[in-house]
């Protein structure tokens, strides 16, 4: 116990400090984790290894979390993990629960992460043994289970897989990276557009874009009447924050926070499929789902678990391979190296001092994160009363500026911001659907490179079958999923044909009657 | 209007928080042609790596001397060329490696000479590290045993990231069979793959025989006892034996740089014809607009061989398991230069 000589008051401060700016960075669109860890870099070499990782897992923790404010409350995710939050989030914030929702979000997020800091505690070697079992093969297929999804998301399968599959398809312009083991050459453009789109569409500015600035402009198309129905909406009223909420969602709660950890450890999956498949799995599994995507707690319990579990799954590979889980770790590991610190298999055993520092201070990050968050809901929620007129040009400005730095100043990234914001709102306008759109644009360019490097290293299709046992799991998965999207769709079908009858046979017998009445 | 705490703390880490991002405001004027806030791009995009880890050192020191604000930003290859590209000012300044002219040679989009197209600077440090390893239980005891396997008819799979450092190594090793065994060369294949963990996880699936690493990043695994999926060996370190005499005598981890020097040149001999041995440091330096002012230039070289002279930094680096290496920009012109056509010649004769 060594290491408690080491925790002082700054070190506290300091993790409590960085939750709060992580919040705040997590919570303007356009500004993550990520950038929060990168930005602060450089600190640690002022701060020295301890109490610059307090600093840094304080920011990842806030960053992560912080995303939820914008997903509820203004329909934008304000990081990519938090887009399956948007779903119940933003319809129940509509409906004047805003609050309640960000309460839901703000338990969930800290179970998960404390969850997944005890299975990176007790687990941490084990499980990173397990997570080099997963080749190319596995990660595809595990790409291909959250773009399953896709079918279940959508509240028509054809159209919603067609959206999948332009999303899918806007992933793949831009060059086949060098960094990732392809030709370097660009593909789907014109000569011209090379030099704006070699890296393709920045995930960010796309994201922000589709989401953000297209409910502005859905919004904007009603005129600024609507602002005065707005002022009527009590918040915190109606059906207010319990705990009693939890109930019977324990399963969800638990199962989501390990579907997190599990994803944030596959190096190279990345954060948006762990809420993505959290959030599935609790609509395939949940005794009632119907709710879902209209303003349902458990849409929320399961994706903000799911992405704040991330971050000890990430730390997993990080510490016991030396190989970073997600973007945000990957900025972390400078840390270790600008002090010359190795990571990699040894890590642990060889600086224990510095493993139980971590874990103290990503645990307090959690509980500081809980608290400053769940105290703060309530002034954070009135963001809905500010006159949309107001509201709305900042967000546009918070947007671009947030857009114009994700990539340090590439000003192409503000104008993608702007045509998806068009797209998004055209998208809609035409009946496309946005939420498989943009799961097939996160995840249409890795399955690619998961799905060439398999061939690649294997030589043969049928490799993707008989990979290994997990191989198969995972097949196993993806049907389940496949075919419960199918009768879910079927169900739904014929429940609508029953109305759609029962209401034209009762508008058939009451014209009928009318008829028999004039006839008379 | 009440102002709550809480809105009073808001604010008050809103303001720290863009000051952050913003930088810390404008640095005083100074006398020497370069001024203002100045930003260094890398070509990388990790922070993790030994770009980054080299260049805040040398920035730190040069910001200290100059008093200057200076920031290493890590934006990746393309990125960097093309922001360095828009500043003549000499606002925008790049530090990256060898890999910036290797892009060139094997033909990989974005990349041009950075002898016509930009102006070359001093180099600052060389990074040694650059290894090839086997599974610890690989039947591949040395390299020798590898060049011999392959000259025999046997297809050895070789992990690296394609069009630069990653591959320079393999391209020598395949030339060198050509030479010793002409016609089999083929038989060493390439294993294109991204980061280092997807090197690694070839090797652990047993879908590479060879993977090309780093001492600082698979150091760790070498350590590893044999019958660990994951254990590893080295095989070859690319770095010249006087490159890898000047580290520090423990060396990295707890491999000495005695160890190390098991797997440089003379131990390990991969030739280029005319009892030439191939080796490759891995080298840092500037790289500035065509079009800045030369007097920046000079500002930056005189800068940095006062730094040198103190001798601290040396220091520093050596700690951080770099090689000292600096060349103002004439001398380091001239010397990557030649650098650049000897390793042409390779890339040519495999091809």
């Amino acid at each position: 116990m060594e290491f408690l000589s080491l925790l002082d008051l700054t070190f506290f401060l300091l993790a409590g400090f960085g939750a709060l700016v992580g919040i705040i960075f997590g919570a303007i669109p356009g500004m993550t984790a990520t950038m929060a860890v990168a930005v602060c870099l450089p600190l640690t070499y002022a701060l020295g290894l301890h109490h610059g990782l307090a600093l840094l897992l304080g920011l990842y923790v806030g960053g992560i979390s912080g995303g939820m404010v914008p997903a509820v409350l203004l329909n934008i995710p304000g990081t990519p993990s938090s887009i399956t939050t948007t779903f119940d989030g933003y319809p129940m914030a509509q409906k004047g629960e805003g609050e309640k929702a960000l309460r839901v979000c703000v338990v969930a997020s800290v179970v998960g992460g404390l969850i997944s800091a005890a299975v990176l505690f007790l687990f941490a070697p084990l499980l990173a043994d397990f997570s080099i079992k997963f080749s190319y093969v596995e990660k595809f297929l595990i790409i291909l289970l959250a773009l399953s999804v896709i079918a279940s998301l959508s509240s028509s399968m054809l159209i919603g897989i067609f959206s999948g599959v332009i999303g899918i398809w806007l992933s793949l312009i831009g060059d086949y990276s060098i960094s990732d083991g392809g030709n370097g050459k660009t593909r789907l453009m014109f000569d011209f557009m090379e030099p704006y789109l070699f890296e393709g569409f920045s995930l960010l500015p796309v994201l922000i874009g589709i989401f953000g600035i297209s409910t502005i402009l859905l919004e904007a198309e009603k005129g600024v009447k609507s602002d005065t129905t707005n002022k009527r909406i009590k918040i915190g009223k109606g059906a207010g924050f319990s705990l009693s909420i939890f109930k019977g969602r324990l399963t969800n709660l638990v199962r989501s926070s390990f579907i997190g950890t599990f994803i944030g450890m596959l190096p190279g999956v990345g954060g948006s499929a762990a809420s993505v498949l959290a959030y599935t799995q609790e609509k395939n599994l949940a005794r009632d789902s119907s709710q879902m995507g209209k303003g349902a707690p458990q849409g929320l319990i399961a994706s903000e678990s799911a992405n704040n579990a991330l971050t000890g799954g990430a730390l997993i590979p990080l510490l016991s391979l030396g190989i970073p889980g997600d973007s945000t770790t990957a900025v972390l590991i400078g840390a270790f190296t600008l002090q010359g610190i190795q990571v990699g298999p040894l890590f642990i055993p060889e600086n224990p001092e510095t493993w139980y520092i971590m874990m103290t201070a990503l645990v307090f990050a959690n509980i500081v994160m809980f608290f400053l968050m769940f105290y703060a809901i309530k002034h954070i929620a009135k963001v809905v009363m500010v006159p949309k007129h107001i509201l709305y040009p900042i967000i546009v400005m918070m947007c671009v500026v947030g857009a114009y730095a994700i990539n340090y100043g590439i000003m192409f990234d503000v104008w993608t911001l702007l045509i998806f914001g068009i797209l998004g709102y055209l998208v809609q306008k035409i009946g496309l659907e946005v939420a498989p759109l943009i799961i097939g644009f996160i995840l249409g360019s890795q399955a690619e490179v998961y799905f060439v490097k398999s061939l690649e290293s294997f030589g043969t299709f049928s490799i993707f079958f008989t990979k290994s046992p997990i191989a198969v799991v995972l097949w196993g998965l993806i049907i389940a999923s496949v075919m419960f999207s199918i009768v879910m769709g079927v169900k739904s079908r014929a429940r609508e044909k029953m109305e759609l009858t029962q209401i034209t046979g009762s508008t058939q017998t009451a014209s009928g009657k009318g008829h028999d009445s004039n006839s008379r | 209007m009440t102002v709550s705490k809480k809105t009073l703390t808001g604010l008050g880490s809103a303001v720290v928080m863009a000051s952050m991002t913003f930088g810390a405001g404008i640095a005083m004027a100074q006398d020497g042609p370069l001024r203002g806030n100045i930003r260094v791009v890398i070509g990388s995009t990790s922070t993790g790596g030994d770009t980054y880890q080299n260049s805040t050192i040398v920035v730190d020191k040069l910001a200290e001397q100059l008093d200057l604000n200076m920031k290493v930003d890590a934006v990746g290859a393309s990125s960097a060329f093309r922001t360095l590209d828009r500043d003549s000012r000499g606002n925008t300044l790049m530090i990256f490696h060898d890999q910036s002219y290797l892009g060139y040679l094997y033909g990989v989009e974005g990349y041009d000479n950075i002898f016509e197209k930009y102006t070359v600077g001093p180099t600052v440090a060389i990074n040694p590290g650059n290894a090839y390893l086997v599974p610890k239980d690989s039947p591949y005891e040395t390299l020798d045993d590898i060049i011999a396997a392959v000259g025999d008819g046997e297809e050895v799979r070789v992990a690296i990231q394609p069009g630069g450092v990653s591959e320079i190594g393999f391209s020598a090793l395949k030339n060198a069979i050509s030479i010793e065994h002409p016609g089999q060369e083929d038989n060493l294949v390439a294993v294109n793959t991204g980061s280092q963990s997807d090197k690694n996880q070839q090797l652990f699936d047993g879908q590479a025989d060879v993977i090309n690493g780093t001492v600082q990043a698979n150091e760790q695994y070498t350590r590893l006892p044999e019958d660990d999926q994951k254990a590893m060996r080295f095989v070859w370190l690319t770095a010249r034996q006087d490159t890898i005499e000047q580290a520090p005598e423990e060396g990295l981890g707890q491999t000495t740089r005695e160890q190390l020097l098991e797997y440089v040149e003379p131990n390990v001999h991969v030739t280029m014809g005319d009892d030439e041995t191939f080796t490759f440091d891995k080298e840092f330096f500037f790289l500035y607009n065509k079009d800045m002012d030369p007097a920046i230039v000079d500002q930056i070289d005189e800068a940095l061989t006062e730094i040198y002279a103190e001798g601290e930094i040396q220091e520093v680096q050596k700690n951080s398991f770099f090689i000292p290496n600096f060349k103002p920009s004439e001398e380091a012109t001239e010397y990557l230069q030649e650098k650049m056509s000897r390793y042409e010649e390779i890339i040519e004769n495999i091809q």
